[in-house]
């Protein structure tokens, strides 16, 4: 019998500093069996717990994308114990991984519409990890527009800062990055996400938006997609619930009669309506 | 099916003896208590007993048990390998509630997708001898209620019935078969097996403690926000002991111990009645209260088991009515959730 509880080995290959508070970094994993990569199948949305051997696991969200073959990548906040260890790792390190868990981005869904991403502080881990994979060469023809509304804070609180460069550049894709409040070297938006939204003003034909950040941008980023007639079945985000196992078993992170882990975290506004407000 | 009548006096042995064969559960007195525990070879369990104040599953889902071993490395601690009990297990003297209980937890640890190794090894292996209730031992015995009775056979493998003198012993599974030589006794007829049907069906009318706990199920979906909750919770202590005493409620905490340069990850009970149970590291708690606690574990039992798995998860053993120290009953409030 497969024992789900056991993490595969891995190596980190690289460590990147995302955000100028230095609490945000990105770790990459390289599997050090090849069998282990092959199993390792997962979607854009999924994630994985991270498992340092004598201090525990922490589930977290995959950053990279299947369409980048021979790793994984996972922007992780220091937080508590795990992810203070993690933080305190070099390059060479080993430790585990245990995945991939939960559902994923509803890509057969997706696929054939327009798509808008909204995205708020560190939050934007999956979401990047999704851009990627829509933006990869195989896959791109399957999407329609993609529009990616990205927020943080300050500039220095900006993740994926490259990536957002190169992205920038692209003609299949309309990036509108925004700080809260910028400094001296920023030239680009200021402004709330809510607010950014209102004025991008995605069209809500065939278009199903994506969103995933802080509770308070949800909660004011939500009535504009309302207002633009995104539909609550178009309305998709991704919950968070403190976890253990990550497949079902330990109790702890339902919502209703769904658990977070197994049949989560990917949920519509509208599969979100008939679950209990507990989370 | 084989059955078989064993002569009363006889049983303890029997089972003292297996004892010396194999891992052999079974109730024993402790001080004033009835605990279940591993028997030494030639050891006699109790057979006239109440109930065990712990429940059975303990020795399917152990309150600490070892899911790995890690070793340190130059390069970091790494995995060195997974531990399962192994062994197989007689579980004596089980109670049909207690038995039913297993078949819950089974629901849980054997799904299709991610199959529990460490329930399911020790589940595979373990023989489930019941001790059926031809007299109710507890006036807060509810199995009626919440689909069992006390002769229900559900989860067993070898169902002893008591018919006065003697036992009726009808072996159920190829497990329970297996152990047929080793319980000898003689061929049952068809008047032992008018007798115990007589002896069920008195049983279950001798259970007065009687719930609506399947029709509370529409209302638990209505009435998620209900002012009932508001009060409900109010002298609960959070102390646990409902939960750690239930068969069937599975929660678990996972965590990890190092002794130099070797350790092990570890899972242990836990209970939705603790505060920390949800609260998250830069703490958000989606049940900030014991209202939200005590919601969760009436809806767990009675709802969100039903939408998932089609059963309650409760089968009405009591130990939780008998032990709270406040006094709160479950009983008490599905009738109360009943009149809402
Ligand atoms: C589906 C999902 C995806 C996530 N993705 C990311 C991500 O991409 N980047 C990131 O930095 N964080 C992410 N988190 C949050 C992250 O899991 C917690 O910050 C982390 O577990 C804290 O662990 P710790 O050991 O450092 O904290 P401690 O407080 O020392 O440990 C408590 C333990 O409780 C559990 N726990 C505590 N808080 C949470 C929480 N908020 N969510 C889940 N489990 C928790 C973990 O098992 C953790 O090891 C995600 C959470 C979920 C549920
Ligand atoms: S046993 Fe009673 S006091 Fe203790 S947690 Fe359960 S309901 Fe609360
Ligand atoms: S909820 Fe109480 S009565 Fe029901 S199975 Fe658990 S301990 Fe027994
Ligand atoms: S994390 Fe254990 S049930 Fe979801």
């Amino acid at each position: 019998m497969q024992n789900p509880y056991i993490p595969v080995p891995v190596e980190v290959a690289k460590i990147i500093t995302e955000v100028d508070t230095k609490d945000i970094k990105t770790f990459r994993f390289a599997f050090l069996r090849k069998e282990d990569e092959a199993a390792f199948e997962y979607l854009p949305g999924q994630f994985a717990e991270l498992s340092i051997f004598g201090k525990g696991e922490s589930p977290i969200g995959i950053a990279s994308s299947p369409t980048q073959p021979g790793y994984l990548e996972f922007t992780v906040q220091k937080a508590g114990v795990v992810t203070t260890a993690l933080h305190e790792m070099e390059v060479g390190t080993v430790m585990g991984v245990r995945g991939p868990l939960g559902n994923s981005w509803p890509i057969d869904y997706l696929a054939g519409k327009n798509i808008v991403i909204v995205g708020g502080g560190f939050a934007f881990t999956t979401l990047r990890s999704l851009i990627n994979y829509m933006l990869d060469e195989r896959n791109r023809s399957r999407f329609g527009k993609i529009t990616v509304i990205y927020g943080a804070r300050t500039p220095g609180l900006l993740i994926y800062k490259d990536e957002l460069a190169e992205w920038a550049k692209r003609d299949d894709l309309a990036l509108h990055v925004t700080v809260d409040k910028g400094d001296e070297t920023w030239k680009g938006r200021e402004g709330f996400v809510p607010t950014v939204c209102k004025e991008v003003a995605p069209s809500s034909e065939n278009a199903v938006t994506v969103i995933c950040g802080p509770p308070i941008m949800i909660r004011f980023t939500l009535p504009v997609f309302f207002e633009l007639g995104f539909s609550k079945e178009n309305i998709i985000t991704s919950l968070e619930m403190r976890m253990k196992c990550g497949i079902g078993k330990c109790g702890r992170c339902n919502v209703g009669e769904k658990y977070v882990c197994k049949d989560g975290p990917v949920f519509s506004l509208a599969e979100l309506d008939k679950l209990t407000k507990e989370y | 099916m084989e059955k078989r009548v064993i002569r009363k006096e006889t049983l303890a042995g029997i089972v003292g003896e297996l004892a010396g064969k194999m891992r052999v559960c079974a109730p024993m007195k402790a001080e004033d208590e009835v605990l279940f525990r591993v028997l030494e070879a030639g050891e006699k369990p109790l057979i006239e007993f109440a109930n065990a104040k712990n429940a059975p599953k303990n020795f399917l889902f152990p309150r600490t048990e070892t899911l790995l071993k890690f070793t340190r490395t130059g390069k970091g601690m790494v995995f060195a390998g997974d531990q399962k009990d192994g062994g197989e297990t007689l579980l004596f003297g089980v109670r049909p509630c207690d038995a039913r209980s297993f078949t819950l937890l089974d629901m849980l640890f054997d799904q299709e997708k991610y199959r529990d190794p460490y329930y399911l090894d020790k589940r595979e292996k373990a023989t489930v001898v019941a001790l059926g209730c031809v007299r109710p031992p507890y006036t807060t015995c509810f199995c009626t209620s919440v689909g069992g009775a006390p002769l229900s056979s559900e989860g067993v493998d070898i169902l002893l019935t008591d018919l006065g003198e003697a036992y009726l012993a009808e072996f159920l599974t190829p497990k329970g078969e297996a152990l047929r030589e080793a319980f000898g006794g003689t061929p049952a007829g068809e008047a032992e097996e008018k007798q115990k049907e007589t002896i069920a069906t008195q049983a279950a009318e001798e259970i007065r403690s009687r719930i609506p706990a399947r029709e509370i199920k529409p209302i638990l979906d209505a009435r998620f926000e209900d002012p009932f909750w508001n009060t409900l919770h109010q002298k609960c202590l959070a102390c646990g002991t409902c939960t750690y005493l239930c068969p069937t409620c599975h929660c678990f905490d996972i965590s990890d111990e190092v002794k130099r340069a070797d350790g092990i990850r570890i899972r242990n009970w836990d209970s939705c009645m603790f505060p920390m149970f949800t609260k998250e590291t830069l703490g958000h708690n989606p049940r900030p209260s014991q209202k939200e606690r005590w919601r969760q574990r009436v809806m767990h039992k009675f709802r969100y088991y039903v939408d998932n798995f089609g059963a309650i998860a409760c089968v009405g053993c009591g130990r939780c009515v008998m032990a709270c120290p406040v006094n709160l009953d479950i009983r008490k409030v599905v009738a109360d959730i009943a009149k809402l």
